[in-house]
């Protein structure tokens, strides 16, 4: 479960360009839920991923996350509870290590690291298991410098690695944008296998407006640091692109009428 | 012909010497890898801590100390100034490079401090290479044995420590920090427990110096940093750096091939003032090496430094 209670941020505050990234934004995510947050650039949706894995620290506001309030911890206590895969492929993996050494940083990343070997026959032979789920080959590349993979590969990977040790809570930061079609579509494919086995509670943002039409139980729109709208339920069920669209353009025109 | 045989002549009379002189410096080597390559920190408080352990080193022995508490102490001051450096990286945001001349200028009034005059003798007193087997005390094969020893039993450690859980997580820090980060791994602690650490095997080898010359000194240190880099260079030329096991390889290598082509120059009757010119040329060369064969090609990529 994640509970955000009205959340502030304002970046430059008292000088020209002030901005307004969080205007007090609340959200309550029920375990199990799958939400997919869309909104224009500037709308505060990577504010609001950083102000749930500790990147960015609230002026005023806090995050709860099954039951814990953990808006004073750092990005890497939070992450015992947490999982992210990045938008760019390259920050979510270290490149001059291998396959199996980043699974292993993943594993390790909500149990304490001991001063036994890292890298043993059960955890290669697990990793070879979980990786030959995406049916890109990765099981056989288990030695190979994450740097030599490709793009998809790698975020592929990322997902794999954020989806393992079932986190409390999946954050998903527009992780297909960078991507082919075609390999987009495969990433897409395993998120939404990985998150349906596993009933994980999982943020995805997302630009895309066929996602956000096709995958989900929910749909939360941010405006201005804020949540314009939520659709969740029976109208999520049938809502269309052109529905969602229509609401962007109802915002546009409010905005024109406003200047 | 006269020329070519003293200089092979000398340049064999020197082998031994030179052996146990590099084995002692390849923890300097070593001290300025880990932060290098494995934390993506270019570090320069090596050349401080090296004195530094010299000079904690030395007043411990002259006030009577055992050598192996001399070397602990010396140890853990260069773990303390290692910590400085991170921090002041960590906490003011200050350049890697500028948080290490900081802490080697500074250290430099600390070692006049903790000596009290610029050079102390210490010959005489009781050494860790008195103790080696079946050697002669004094004689370059003693050190050789206690020097090597210890190196082969540090660069076994690392290889393991660098391996299990803790070990792999400090070498993400340097791969990646904000992927470190996610991953729950606590990026400070690891930074300045890393930096720290090579610090200390820095002093370490300033401490084992004083114990081998029998003197201290504060200067040192001078130049240290350079010879060190021009070490690392030639090991992970010869070696490589792929792998755990080749990195960490490549410190002992390349200081023991280093010392040694500095042997031979010596022995070709190169001016010893020369030295540093001739080395800084060589380590531009093996930087620049690689970008020679691009002149002409695309812009070259910018080496990422952490900021």
């Amino acid at each position: 479960m994640l509970e955000i209670r009205s959340a502030r941020k304002v970046f430059h505050r008292g000088q020209p360009d002030e901005k307004v990234a969080l205007d007090g934004l609340s959200l309550s995510l029920a375990t199990g839920e799958f939400a997919v947050v869309i909104g224009s650039n500037g709308a505060g949706k990577s504010s609001m991923l950083n102000a749930i894995s500790g990147a960015l620290v609230l002026d005023s506001g806090s995050v709860v996350i099954n039951g814990d309030d953990v808006t004073a911890l750092p990005v890497h206590k939070r992450a015992v509870r947490l999982a992210r895969v990045f938008q760019d492929p390259m920050k979510g993996t270290a490149a001059s290590m291998t396959v199996a050494e980043n699974m292993l940083l993943a594993e390790l990343r909500a149990t304490k690291r001991t001063f036994r070997q890292g890298l043993n026959a059960k955890r290669l032979a697990d990793y070879r298991e979980r990786l030959a789920l995406l049916g890109l080959g990765l099981e056989n590349r288990l030695n190979t410098r994450v740097d030599l993979l490709s793009g998809g590969q790698r975020q592929s990977l990322s997902l794999i690695m954020a989806v393992g040790g079932k986190p409390d809570l999946l954050l998903l930061d527009e992780h297909t944008a960078a991507l082919d079609p075609r390999t987009a579509d495969i990433v897409m494919q395993a998120t939404v296998r990985a998150v349906d086995a596993l009933r994980l509670t999982t943020l995805m943002v997302t630009h895309n407006m066929q996602h956000a039409v096709d995958f989900g139980h929910s749909v939360v729109m941010l405006d201005a640091g804020k949540v314009r709208l939520e659709i969740s339920g029976e109208e999520k069920a049938s809502i269309t692109v052109a529905d969602l669209i229509g609401h962007f353009a109802v915002k546009t025109d409010r905005m024109l009428l406003a200047s | 012909m006269d020329f070519i045989q003293t200089t092979v002549e000398s340049f064999v009379s020197l082998i031994p010497v030179t052996l146990a002189q590099s084995l002692i410096l390849s923890f300097v080597v070593l001290g300025i890898m880990i932060p290098f390559r494995t934390l993506n920190f270019p570090d320069l408080t090596s050349e401080g801590a090296f004195p530094l352990g010299g000079c904690v080193c030395g007043v411990l022995l002259a006030a009577g100390a055992s050598p192996v508490t001399a070397i602990l102490i010396a140890l853990v001051a260069g773990f303390a100034a290692g910590c400085c450096t991170a921090i002041i990286h960590l906490r003011f945001r200050i350049h890697t490079l500028l948080a290490g001349i900081l802490m080697m200028t500074m250290l430099y009034s600390v070692n006049l401090r903790i000596m009290g005059k610029s050079n102390l003798s210490v010959f005489g007193a009781p050494t860790v290479f008195d103790w080696a087997p079946f050697t002669r005390p004094g004689f370059p094969a003693s050190k050789i044995v206690v020097a090597g020893l210890l190196a082969l039993v540090v660069f076994l450690v690392l290889n393991f420590y660098f391996k299990t859980e803790k070990g792999t997580a400090i070498r993400a820090v340097g791969a990646n920090p904000d992927m470190a980060e996610a991953q729950g791994i606590n990026v400070w602690a690891a930074t300045i427990g890393g930096v720290g650490m090579a610090s200390a095997f820095s002093a370490t080898s300033g401490a084992l110096m004083v114990q081998s010359q029998g003197f201290a000194d504060v200067n040192m240190g001078l130049g240290i940093l350079i010879n060190g880099l021009a070490a690392l260079m030639i090991g992970e030329a010869i070696v490589g750096k792929q792998t755990v096991l080749r990195q960490l390889a490549a410190p002992f290598v390349g200081a023991v091939v280093y010392y040694q082509l500095v042997s031979v120059c010596l022995a070709a009757g190169m001016p010893p003032p020369d030295l540093k010119l001739a080395t800084g040329l060589f380590v531009l060369v093996m930087l620049a090496a690689p970008s020679l064969g691009r002149s002409r090609g695309p812009l070259p990529e910018r080496e990422t430094i952490r900021e």
